[in-house]
């Protein structure tokens, strides 16, 4: 798995490409826990897109809940869009697509990522 | 019939080498590609729960795993030789908890129930089987 990550205004995308599994989980981890703590200053928001993204396991879905989980605290946005109908599958059984927002673009995830008041 | 066959070491570099194993039964069996992601869960979270906690503490064991795609669908049987274990008596996780109340693990057992239209296990003499069968159309 390649992870890239770009920033558009206060918000940090991360973007993984391929497989998400337990071999990628931990380097997947890394970029996203950076995202979220920030360099210099707390991004408003985290989203991470996963267009590319064509799989994921349970593993990797433990990434996603620790994120969202210390983003809360931090004031962090946190959201993922573009979901792949297979990988969209395994949120929705694990109860995840509940869990956290859930959009299905890049363009209406940045919509949202707006500071809470 | 489409049968394939591989035992690979209890090691987590060896993820990979099954998902190349299950890939090109796939493609042998002329599976659709889209159902592919059911198996590759399941193989993943199987093997890794054998990995992680299936084997006694510094030994290196054998996983075999079959695949076998027939008219009714396709099995997967991945058996070990660690202490008798059966996954199916895990309870399901809380999948309606808030946030902070999710547990971490357990999922993956979950998941795997959840996606396969059936589940068995066996402990047969030192090994455990854990067999999984799901209807696949071409």
């Amino acid at each position: 798995m390649k992870v890239t990550v770009e920033t558009v205004e206060l918000t940090t995308l991360v973007i993984p490409v391929g497989r998400l599994d337990f071999g990628a989980s931990a380097e997947f981890q890394k970029h996203v826990e950076t995202a979220i703590s920030g360099a210099e200053r707390a991004p408003a928001a985290v989203i991470i897109d996963c267009a590319a993204l064509e799989y994921v396991s349970s593993a990797g879905l433990r990434v996603f809940l620790m994120a969202a989980r210390t983003a809360k605290p931090a004031g962090v946005v946190f959201a993922v869009c573009a979901l792949q109908p297979s990988v969209r599958e395994v949120f929705d059984i694990s109860g995840f697509s509940r869990l956290i927002s859930v959009h299905t673009d890049r363009a209406i995830a940045l919509a949202h990522a707006v500071r809470p008041a | 019939m489409t049968e394939r066959r591989t035992s690979v070491s209890n090691d987590a570099s060896q993820l990979s080498v099954l998902n190349d194993f299950l890939q090109e039964f796939w493609s042998a069996a002329s599976l659709p590609p889209a159902q592919a992601m059911t198996f590759e869960l399941a193989l993943e979270e199987v093997f890794m729960n054998v990995v992680m906690h299936g084997s006694h503490p510094g030994t290196v064991s054998l996983v075999d795993v079959s695949l076998i795609f027939t008219a009714g669908g396709v099995t997967m049987t991945v058996e070990d030789t660690g202490p008798a274990f059966d996954p199916l008596t895990l309870p399901r996780p809380n999948i309606e908890a808030g946030i902070d109340d999710r547990p971490v693990g357990g999922l993956g057992v979950f998941l795997v129930r959840e996606l396969m239209d059936a589940v068995t296990y066996q402990r047969i003499g030192t090994h455990n089987q854990l067999r999984m069968t799901k209807r696949i159309d071409r």
